[in-house]
């Protein structure tokens, strides 16, 4: 019955996480760790392996779309499997109740930057890193209208992007958010072409650290097959249902979820 | 010209084929571990570390094919992103763009890296 109850938890973390454009990851580990018990090692470890799941489904659609920016994101990726790295050996030095606080942190962080206003950046110049490499592109909006954009600040891009990648290992998380905060704030990026090629380097960045999670013995089949299995069938189904679905309310929910939980995983932090 | 397009759709059907079968493999696993009773995750309450060569060997030893089908699914996944580095790399040096080839190297260099640091020695 657990484990069923832990598939389907996890089919309506992937529902919401495609709905709202997030990885299921920052609604998993809370609830393997609140609901399930389970040590936040395992939950970490297991929510990477989702995320890969759902980065690469999602990945495809970008991808066929023509929103991702390949070259941006190869290079991008450099910082992201460095952190990964970085995230990796820190997260064997540092107590559970650490990570706690650091997860609740996290959260607390996304509900607010989930309140912003989405708007778009635009730069008018291209920094000379992007001449060199042309990540210059364009990509078609909505209107059929084609839009060409410049990429600015790319060195501190690849270095918000160690600090995502670090994030990423430490928490189990895609870091989603703060990798196109980075790209539409600093490197002036489409939002659209933000969030596809986000999502296209969080697969490489999840991976790098998952590889060694498995090595070293934290990803258990037993946790993580479930979570993998629900999250996949949840985002399939929320990739369908988006359009019927009142997403902004949605989105009004989770916020106020999502502070909620952040205080009860810092608890948790203060307590252990 | 036409290479860029035609390998990036490859890519993408790589990718979706890639989490199909992981998938599969992955429900197959859950359906012949599955418990009815009981907790399973009881015993993950508390971290024991058990590298993944012990675990293999545990489970070869005691013929459990659904936890070897889990760890499959698991790998497939895992290496689904190393492939998808690879392809990308293969597709710079297509368009002559050697300096992102080599950018997509040193990415795929990094996550060999990352992989030995779960190698406890």
């Amino acid at each position: 019955m657990y484990s069923l109850l832990l598939i389907g938890i996890s089919i309506f973390a992937g529902l919401l996480g495609s709905i709202l454009g997030l990885g299921g990851g920052i609604i998993i580990v809370p609830a393997l760790t609140i609901f399930f018990g389970v040590d936040i090692r395992y939950a970490i470890a297991a929510s990477l392996i989702s995320i890969i799941a759902t980065s690469s489904g999602a990945a495809a659609g970008f991808l066929r779309d023509r929103l991702t920016n390949l070259r941006l994101a190869v290079l991008l990726e450099v910082g992201t499997v460095l952190g990964a790295m970085f995230g990796f050996i820190i997260s064997s030095k540092i107590e559970s109740s650490v990570l706690f606080l650091l997860f609740g942190g996290f959260l607390l962080f996304s509900s607010i930057m989930m309140l912003r206003k989405k708007s778009d950046s635009h730069s008018n110049v291209d920094h000379p890193w992007s001449q060199k490499l042309k990540l210059a592109s364009s990509y078609t909006d909505e209107n059929e209208k084609l839009i060409f954009y410049k990429v600015a600040n790319v060195p501190f891009g690849v270095a918000a992007m160690t600090i995502a990648g670090m994030l990423s290992a430490l928490l189990g998380i895609g870091s989603g958010i703060f990798k196109v905060m980075a790209m539409d704030n600093a490197m002036k990026i489409p939002m659209k072409v933000s969030s596809a090629t986000s999502n296209f380097m969080i697969g490489v960045t999840a991976s790098a650290s998952a590889g060694a999670f498995l090595l070293r013995g934290d990803i258990r089949p037993e946790i993580a097959c479930p979570v993998s299995v629900g999250i996949i069938a949840g985002s399939w189904l929320g990739a369908r249902l988006m359009p019927k679905m009142p997403a902004i309310l949605i989105r009004r929910i989770f916020i106020v979820v999502l502070a909620i939980v952040s205080i009860q995983m810092i608890l948790r932090g203060l307590k252990t | 010209m036409n290479t860029k397009p035609n390998l990036e759709i490859k890519i993408s059907w790589f990718l979706r084929i890639g989490v199909i079968v992981a998938g599969f493999l992955l429900l197959a696993g859950v359906i012949s571990t599955f418990k009815f009773n009981g907790n399973p995750f009881f015993v993950f309450q508390v971290y024991d570390k058990i590298p993944l060569q012990i675990g293999l060997l545990h489970h070869l030893k005691h013929q459990q094919w659904g936890m070897l089908l889990s760890y499959t699914g698991l790998i497939v996944l895992i290496t689904l992103p190393i492939i998808r580095v690879i392809l990308t790399a293969i597709l710079f040096i297509r368009q002559k763009e050697y300096h992102l080839a080599c950018i997509a190297i040193v990415v795929l260099l990094g996550l060999m890296m990352s992989f030995s640091l779960g190698f406890e020695i």
